[in-house]
């Protein structure tokens, strides 16, 4: 089954896919851009690398799963995207523009919903502040917080606080005020990790849902093959510690997902198949030939 | 029914105490302890009178004037040096010498420094109760969640707006707790600041009384100060309950998972 995949002249023969660099756009059409990222930590033990040299880019309104072993980097790799941290070497572009710091244009989803909402503010403040923050006019603000509390299905609890609510709708919150923001990149760090299987499932349609209605880029890191080629047009397979891209999968299922068919499907079966083997290749210290040097 | 019932609860074991004081001191003739009835007569006769405006509304200012100074100048101070590591390793040995020198040995250095006057007496109230209010600020400023500074941060919440809407509520617990401490400290410093050398005053008051052997007079003036303790821990559990509504809920959901 694996063979069928390397085969695929979509996927296999697509640049850069064994290069230990993931897809990336000529002309700075990108709207995200990751080049030759590098991260090294200077701990008390000595330098520790956590990211190599990662390369991608991510079109206009792609949404695309990066997923690794787990000390892959991810949460690394997402810090320096988010302009949280300074990379080593290499640069991230927003649109164009080199990240320095937090970007306005972008908003990040926690896996740590009950570290991120504020506790002191109630459902509604949680989702306004980052817009009140702004000066948005007051109509505007109510505007986007009642649409984006509808769309994660939230508009019967906007005066309960974060933790009268349950795991997964914590986590619709941090969704909701993501969404309120209008960001043009959402990034999400493992955000269903710490939910139930069915909370999490409804979870994932749920951004999908928002992501074909907003016309938003999407980078979601997971751990979760499984999740990942759900959800994604494409997923990046990171490799072990130093980390380089190890694949750069197109998924092609349908646009149209849902939880039972797709799963159902055996095209996902292979893709998820073929994921789960880089996965475990990644583990046994398998490296892109390119970047072994 | 329920307020009838909480009414008990707080008024029950007074009572008590008092009936208990009252049963001991039947057909005892101590000179230094007066029975209820003696006390509450003499409690009315000395202070409602002059003595409200002359000793016991300015020793309740200058309370009221010293506690809060400390508290606005410990937040401030607090935030500022849990915000700036550097600034905190640089301060905290000498903060915590200070903390440690006991603000009474300051009265007499003070007087002479600054005369006798309300300013010195209100900063040997500052001089006490800041410490609890400003070490725990810097505390609970240092120990603000990683993840929830991170969400603050990727939303664009800096400055001002991180102060108000971030470090401050985040602390508050704290902040709080070091205020409760301020409070019982004030009350301390506010008499011994009125004992050394001063003309009016609660402390100066129940001083002389005890100079002058008139002890139902001092019962009633210690009976003052508890009240004025009682008084202000109601009002400060009353804010603290508002304030930190989200965290006593929070902390009850925590506790029943």
């Amino acid at each position: 089954m694996q063979s069928d995949i390397n085969q695929n002249p979509d996927l296999a023969g697509s640049p850069g896919a064994t290069t230990g660099a993931g897809r990336t756009m000529t002309g700075g059409k990108a709207m995200l851009s990751v080049q030759g990222l590098k991260k090294v930590y200077q701990t008390d033990g000595g330098p520790v690398e956590a990211v190599r040299n990662l390369t991608f880019d991510l079109r206009a309104g792609e949404l695309a799963c990066l997923v690794g072993p787990s000390g892959s980097g991810k949460t690394t790799l997402l810090k320096c995207i988010s302009g949280l941290m300074a990379p080593t070497e290499g640069e991230v572009l927003l649109d164009g523009t080199k990240v320095t710091g937090p970007p306005k244009k972008m908003a990040v989803v926690f896996q740590e919903y009950g570290r991120s909402l504020f506790p002191w503010m109630r459902v509604r403040e949680n989702v306004e502040l980052p817009l009140k923050n702004q000066g948005m006019p007051k109509a505007e603000r109510d505007r986007l917080v009642d649409e984006a509390l509808e769309a994660v299905g939230l508009s019967h609890v906007p005066l309960s606080y974060p933790w009268q609510l349950s795991g997964g709708m914590q986590q619709r919150v941090a969704i909701a005020r993501a969404v309120a923001y209008q960001p043009e990149v959402l990034l999400m760090d493992e955000p269903f990790a710490a939910v139930d299987a069915q909370t999490r499932a409804d979870l994932e349609d749920l951004i999908r849902t928002v992501w074909k209605k907003l016309g938003v880029t999407v980078l979601f890191v997971t751990h979760d093959i499984d999740e990942s080629v759900y959800l994604g047009e494409r997923v990046i397979i990171l490799s072990s510690s130093p980390t380089v891209v190890q694949e750069d999968l197109i998924i092609d299922l349908p646009a149209e997902r849902d939880q039972l068919n797709t799963r159902a499907l055996p095209r996902f079966t292979e893709l998820r198949h073929h994921v789960y083997e880089q996965i475990q290749l990644a583990k046994t210290g398998h490296r892109p030939a390119a970047a072994s040097h | 029914m329920r307020i009838a019932k909480s009414f008990l609860y707080v008024l029950g074991l007074p009572a008590l105490l008092v009936l208990i004081w009252w049963l001991s001191t039947l057909g005892a003739t101590s000179f230094f302890v007066p029975t209820p009835g003696t006390l509450a007569s003499t409690f009315a006769k000395t202070w409602f009178g002059d003595r409200i405006f002359t000793d016991v509304l300015p020793s309740i200012l200058r309370l009221l004037a010293g506690v809060s100074a400390a508290i606005i100048l410990g937040i401030l101070a607090g935030l500022l040096i849990g915000s700036i590591p550097w600034l905190r390793a640089l301060t905290e040995p000498v903060l915590e010498f200070f903390r440690a020198v006991p603000p009474p040995v300051l009265v007499p250095v003070l007087m002479l420094l600054m005369g006798i006057s309300d300013s010195m007496k209100v900063v040997v109230i500052i001089s006490g109760c800041i410490w609890p209010v400003l070490l725990n600020t810097i505390e609970g400023v240092r120990a603000i969640d990683g993840v929830l500074s991170d969400s603050a941060h990727t939303y664009g919440i800096g400055g001002w707006a991180r102060v108000r809407y971030l470090v401050l509520p985040s602390a508050g617990p704290q902040i709080l707790a070091g205020v409760r401490q301020c409070l019982s400290i004030g009350l301390i410093l506010m008499v011994i600041s009125e004992m050394f050398a001063s003309s009016s005053g609660l402390g100066f008051t129940i001083v002389q009384f005890q100079r002058s052997f008139a002890v139902p007079e001092m019962w009633s003036g210690i009976v003052i100060l508890g009240l004025i303790g009682v008084a202000m821990s109601f009002i400060f559990q009353f804010t603290e309950r508002r304030i930190l509504r989200w965290y006593y809920g929070l902390r009850e959901v925590e506790n029943a998972v």
